[in-house]
């Protein structure tokens, strides 16, 4: 069975920019979902199944790290790794956000082989 | 390495892998405020520790042949594409500055990005700011990266 992943970042470039990355890489998924921040995200994965998600931090409404704390607290979805990427990758910041649940961080910019080398492994 | 040798640096990688298009920096010299003529400008703020504005400035042409390749299509005009593109431009290179300035990264906080594009512009100095402008030229044309701080 497939797996579906779900991309969170406020500009819809990085959204394709992170979906062609990930089919560069060799990564297939059955679907990808997109959000545009945290509160999009939470409504994503209220209905949908989901098995990775791939996070920015610095966005409107509901940012990375709020959406991380929200969903810890949500049974139905806090089992669902969640990777960041983000041009945010000071140690404070990753930090919380592994705290939080958070799997693992991308910085921006990135490479599909940088993609493949910290998502393979989770999937 | 000094604050303009990061920047450029940071440029250089953010255009060469997520845009393939490489740039390199020209040895023009920026005085005074940027007047902008058909032109687009990704700006985001900084705020905390050091506070300040980054924005990259880029004529139309050029802003529309780099959301093309972000992209992997044909931009013929500027769209919201463009703005989204411009504005994450001017997040990544604010993203890297704020980790240049900021090791951890918690005590300088960044906005969000914002655009502005119009005919014709000025681009203001802020008074007692720390200014950096770097030009740089790439296949598509030149454009410029600004770096405002609060001394």
């Amino acid at each position: 069975m497939g797996k579906n992943v779900l991309l969170v970042d406020d500009s819809s470039t990085m959204r394709k920019i992170i979906g062609r990355s990930l089919r560069q890489a060799g990564i297939d998924f059955d679907n990808i979902f997109e959000a545009g921040d945290g509160l999009e995200a939470l409504a994503v994965l209220e209905k949908e199944k989901v098995d990775i998600v791939l996070s920015d931090i610095n966005m409107p409404n509901m940012d990375g790290i709020s959406f991380l704390r929200e969903k810890a607290g949500r049974a139905n979805m806090k089992n669902i790794p969640v990777l960041m990427i983000s041009t945010e990758t000071g140690d404070d910041i990753i930090g919380e956000a592994k705290s939080l649940g958070a799997v693992g961080a991308i910085k921006k910019p990135f490479t599909p082989d940088k993609v493949n080398e910290v998502l393979g492994p989770l999937l | 390495m000094d604050l303009e040798d990061k920047i450029i640096a940071s440029a250089k990688e953010i255009f060469s892998s997520m845009i393939m298009m490489e740039i390199d920096v020209t040895d023009e010299v920026v005085t005074g405020s940027q007047s902008l003529e058909d032109s687009i400008s990704g700006i985001i703020g900084l705020a905390g520790m050091r506070k300040g504005v980054l924005a990259i400035h880029l004529p139309n042409s050029v802003a529309m042949a780099i959301t093309g390749n972000f992209l992997g299509m044909e931009v013929t005009e500027i769209n919201e594409d463009v703005e989204d593109a411009v504005g994450e431009l001017a997040n990544m290179l604010g993203g890297n500055v704020k980790t240049i300035l900021s090791e951890k990264g918690r005590d300088i906080e960044l906005s969000m990005p914002s655009t502005i594009t119009g005919k014709h512009y000025d681009f203001q100095t802020t008074k007692d700011a720390e200014r950096h402008v770097i030009p740089f030229v790439s296949d598509a044309g030149k454009f410029s990266v600004e770096l405002q701080l609060e001394k």
